[in-house]
């Protein structure tokens, strides 16, 4: 190793179906202001290919890597192993609550993607349509495609600043006690959507839905999600705002308005 | 350790919401909350089974008075009152934030309205003892 590097030690919690769960201490060496992921890479190359984790963007973009560092929600790959280490020893990292346990570290987020979907909000492409492409003439034997940014470039891009990471979820108190809550993300989804949408039928759709079995109401003010969003969407000021839409359309409708 | 409840499909746990680790003032409020309700409620139905010695005659009554007199029961009577002051207190800032009052100072108006309570709290405590 290169006299940059440290030892880190950690303690995971390993779980298998039918198996039950345990912590596992691993003790690995990686570089000098690496992150907790890089030290769960580590692991996974240097000691046991079986733990279960997940990650992508390596920059806190694609919200994969969200777990619990020293009963902590954070996302693994911005989160400095000097920093946890300082905090506790070994550093203990652990699935996030609220959402089945698969394996290890990662966590079931059917669920979540599932009230995701409800609040109507541009996930993903509706469709996938092919982006334009036009073919570069030159080398034809490579056939190198370019792609031509489209006009209507928002079809293709999210607006919203949520990466689906889950962490509000494992934090809400509401979401621990309340299955049928739609929970924080799904809410400030509804939130982002109506502002985003011009369209009058869907603005009144969303609000009934937040308004109904599973929205706002549910909320216990805890404030946990905004405390913990790593992307400063501020859910919980997301909810209090719909409520107060809410109040507004209750109180023009006692009026016949 | 506790990952068969991880797997598990059902989520309402109490060692979710009364896991503290890590948290901030709102999920302390929200675990207290729901703690207090429960005592509160208990509370309740203890009071009322005691009111119902009133149907056993006036000695019934005077004897079950002596025996309030106990520190255990001034004790009890502290902790109910806590109860009732934390309860009522965050209900105010559940109330208040949940019509978009004080959104963004959630967490001046939590410790507030707990520093409100503790001064309560003291005061009952004052005029307590002076009425002995
Ligand atoms: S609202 Fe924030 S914490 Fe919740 S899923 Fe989106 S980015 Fe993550
Ligand atoms: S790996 Fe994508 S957010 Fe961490």
């Amino acid at each position: 190793m290169t006299a940059e590097s440290v030892a880190v030690d950690l303690e995971v919690l390993r779980y298998r179906p039918g198996e039950g769960s345990r912590l596992e201490n691993f003790s690995v060496q990686v570089a000098k202001g690496t992150k907790v992921l890089d030290a769960l890479d580590a692991i996974w190359a240097t000691l046991d290919h079986s733990l279960m984790f997940r990650r992508a963007c390596h920059h806190s973009s694609c919200g994969a890597c969200a777990m619990r560092i020293n009963g902590r929600e954070r996302l693994a790959c911005v989160t400095q192993v000097a920093e946890a280490a300082e905090e506790h020893q070994p550093i203990r990292v652990e699935p996030l609550h609220n959402l089945p346990v698969v394996g290890d570290l990662v966590v079931d987020v059917a669920g979540f993607f599932a009230r995701m979907t409800a609040s109507d909000l541009v996930i993903t492409r509706s469709a996938e349509p092919e982006l334009p492409v036009s073919v570069d003439p030159l080398p034809a034997s490579l056939s190198l495609r370019q792609v031509v940014v489209p006009e209507d470039l928002d079809r293709f891009i999210r607006f919203e600043s949520c990466i689906e990471c889950g962490i509000c979820v494992s934090v809400c108190p509401s979401m621990a006690a309340d299955d049928g809550f739609l929970g924080p993300a799904a809410l400030a989804g509804i939130h982002r959507t109506r502002e985003a949408t011009g369209d009058a039928t869907e603005s009144a759709h969303l609000l009934a839905l937040a308004d109904g079995d599973g929205g706002v109401w549910r909320c216990h003010s805890s404030f946990e999600c905004t405390a913990s969003c790593p992307q400063a969407v501020d859910p919980a000021g997301r909810i209090m705002s719909l409520r107060g839409q809410i109040l507004a359309r209750r109180w023009g409708r006692m009026w016949g308005r | 350790m506790k990952v068969a409840e991880e797997a598990a499909p059902g989520l309402r746990r109490p060692s979710r919401w009364l896991d503290l680790r890590g948290r901030h003032e709102g999920a302390w409020a929200y675990a207290l909350n729901r703690l207090t309700a429960i005592g509160l409620i208990a509370y309740l139905y203890v009071h009322l089974g005691v009111l119902s010695l009133l149907a056993h005659g006036p000695s019934t009554w005077n004897s079950f008075l002596a025996t309030t007199k106990a520190p255990f029961f001034t004790a009890l009577d502290a902790v109910v009152l806590l109860g009732v002051l934390f309860h009522s207190l965050n209900g105010i800032r559940v109330v208040l934030t949940g019509v978009g009052v004080a959104v963004r100072w959630h967490r001046l108006l939590f410790r507030s309205l707990m520093a409100l309570a503790a001064i309560l709290f003291l005061v009952a405590g004052l005029l307590w003892s002076i009425r002995g």
